[in-house]
């Protein structure tokens, strides 16, 4: 059976153009060379929005961590902060792909964004990639003051692999108690590894752009071992938090033909019964990934969607 | 435990304000008469709208009233809806909607009937459905003088309102004689079991409380509502075969009554193959867009008449 009938005509361009891809040990190499020249034919929005690196101390000073700032021309004093995580299964990414994108953020917020440049399983496996983006948050807190942001009002997004990080680190943050998180923001996040072996998968998700074969490589690339077993972190995989009260309020969005959107609609209802505040949004006939057709109609409204999210959590 | 601190400040007044329904068989005549004068007392936009009253002979011998609603001076066929109040299948009218109505037809060129279905517990199941399903085959059966196009008609309700679209929409699929184009379900009251779970211990504060949900299940059923072998038609939750179903959206509040069922409903629409749009609005009870000038209630409506406009390609 295809779903290819359930798509939302304006996504078929970018279904039938995205390249035939399921993750392996032999085409993982082949596409992270391929993915820098991808990202530079992208050409970035004209917005006054100030990009640069910084160096993130991490492991008590033995090493750093890149991440790629973004700084509106005219941002206001005490002005919020988003601490962004990339998608791409763990495996593969950088913060440019969403340098678009995140200016556009920067630039209609009037916020500071920070994008973790975390190291990538499978060379580095669970917990290496949270422990860059815990360090990262650590650094925003620790510069607020220099930086011009509220601590008070730091939230954290990502989208796929992504929000697996930034709701991971919700959960790491509220458990250690250092540092305050205002907002997770969760695109398609991918939130459970058991997803990725479960006996009764759902017919119509995980067709297009990001099948179920590769979510399960990814997983065991970044946990070392078969998904879907016991012992998996909560941190690693959110979905297996058993204790989802005192975290900070939180967006989904995701579209009904994703992998993920049986996870999404779990946590989400999971977290509304924590009394933790959280909006949903379901958009029908999206795949994982529709954001990528940027012009979209469903990518525009999602747009909109985080952006209103973004601006009632910052009290804009 | 209270969920005030959970409630978006911009509808909080509202919902103080409102009173505790707590409706008994003895109170009820007295609220539904207090219902009906708040109804008739919002007033209808002056919009180029023509309303007016129409009774539908039903198979059982009695008409069912409704109100159409059309939209002055379109010469194309229009797409329809078939409007479904709300108040717990135990009060309401359509009056109660068609202010909203009014600027709904107006806005998206769209016809619409409202139907004034019989209520429990005079009338407990299926009195209710039956009339919402006579209605619609009024709608297709004078599409043509109505001007109406009969592959471009919705169904659309809120609260039990949307329990009874969703039951409609059920009801359409399988006796396969009306068509639908769309299912809207707003905050939808779909299932009696919500009445015997464990508590969803953020919900239920504000307006519409369980013994509320309790009362008009009781009603609807004319029995303890949780009982096995409740009609998917009573209940549209009941239902185990989804497939089939019209596109749909279900918007709901983080807070409402009913996110359980309605969340749950949505995700076995989605793994049957169904178009669905979910929308859950942080900090909203049931019943929030009492507030109807806060920005959460502002966009909850843009947000029904936006897929309004996808699904009948206005």
């Amino acid at each position: 059976m295809t779903t290819r009938h359930l798509v939302d005509p304006a996504l078929l361009p970018l279904i039938d153009s995205f390249p035939p891809m399921v993750l392996s040990d032999q085409t993982l190499p082949l596409i992270r060379a391929a993915l820098p020249a991808m990202v530079k034919a992208v050409p970035l929005p004209d917005l006054p929005v100030a990009v640069s690196d910084v160096m993130v101390a991490a492991d008590g000073g033995q090493r750093s961590v890149r991440c790629m700032m973004l700084r509106p021309a005219a941002m206001a004093a005490n002005a919020p902060a988003i601490l962004h995580m990339h998608g791409g299964g763990h495996v593969l990414g950088m913060p440019e792909m969403n340098a678009g994108q995140l200016m556009q953020w920067a630039d209609a917020l009037g916020c500071l964004i920070l994008s973790v440049d975390y190291r990538l399983a499978p060379e580095t496996r669970f917990p290496g990639a949270l422990e860059d983006c815990y360090a990262a948050l650590g650094w925003l807190h620790d510069e607020a003051d220099r930086l011009g942001i509220d601590r008070t009002r730091i939230a954290v997004s990502g989208e796929s692999a992504g929000g697996a990080l930034a709701a991971g680190l919700a959960l790491y943050a509220r458990d250690r108690g250092e540092f305050a998180i205002c907002f997770q923001h969760l695109e398609q996040p991918r939130l459970d590894d058991r997803t990725a072996t479960s006996a009764d998968p759902n017919p119509y998700t995980g067709e297009f752009v990001w099948t179920r074969e590769s979510s399960h490589y990814c997983w065991i690339a970044q946990l070392g071992k078969e998904p879907g077993g016991d012992g998996t972190s909560p941190y690693a995989a959110p979905s297996r938090a058993t204790d989802l009260t005192r975290l900070s309020r939180a967006f989904i969005g995701v579209g009904t033909l994703d992998l993920f959107v049986d996870e999404c609609l779990d946590y989400a209802h999971r977290l509304i019964r924590s009394g933790v505040p959280t909006e949903l949004h379901v958009y029908p006939g999206c795949m994982h990934g529709f954001g990528m057709a940027r012009e979209s109609v469903p990518a525009r409204r999602a747009q909109a969607d985080n952006l209103a999210a973004f601006r009632s959590a910052f009290a804009l | 435990m209270t969920t005030r601190h959970l409630v978006d400040p911009a509808v909080l007044p509202a919902l103080e304000a409102f009173p505790p329904l707590r409706a008994t068989r003895e109170s009820l005549p007295a609220i539904r008469a207090a219902m009906d004068g708040i109804a008739r007392s919002i007033p209808v936009p002056s919009l180029p709208v023509d309303t007016q009253t129409v009774l539908i002979p039903a198979s059982e011998g009695h008409h069912v009233r409704a109100i159409l609603l059309r939209p002055q001076g379109r010469t194309e066929l229009l797409p329809a809806i078939l409007h479904i109040h709300g108040g717990a299948y135990i009060i309401g009218a359509p009056e109660m909607s068609v202010p909203e109505l009014t600027a709904t037809a107006d806005q998206l060129g769209v016809t619409i009937l409202s139907v004034d279905y019989r209520l429990a517990p005079e009338h407990p199941f299926p009195a209710g459905i039956e009339d919402c399903y006579t209605a619609l085959g009024w709608l297709h059966d004078h599409a043509a003088t109505l001007g109406v196009d009969r592959s471009r008609i919705a169904v659309m309700g809120e609260s039990a309102g949307g329990g009874l679209a969703a039951s409609l929409a059920l009801l359409a699929r399988d006796r396969g004689v009306y068509p639908l184009a769309f299912q809207l379900l707003d905050a939808p009251m779909m299932d009696d079991r919500t009445c015997v779970r464990p508590r969803n211990p953020v919900t239920g504060e504000f307006i519409f409380a369980p013994e509320d949900n309790h009362f008009g299940w009781s009603c609807l059923l004319d029995a303890e509502p949780g009982a096995p072998g409740v009609s998917p038609y009573a209940a549209a939750a009941r239902e185990t075969e989804l497939a089939g179903l019209p596109p749909t959206l279900i918007a709901t509040g983080a807070l409402d009554l009913f996110v359980d069922e309605n969340v749950d409903y949505a995700m076995r629409l989605i793994a049957a193959g169904v178009a669905v749009e979910l929308h859950v609005y942080p900090g909203c009870p049931h019943g929030y867009v009492i507030a109807a000038d806060a920005p959460v209630s502002q966009r909850a409506l843009q947000d029904k008449r936006n897929a309004l406009r996808r699904a009948l390609a206005i």
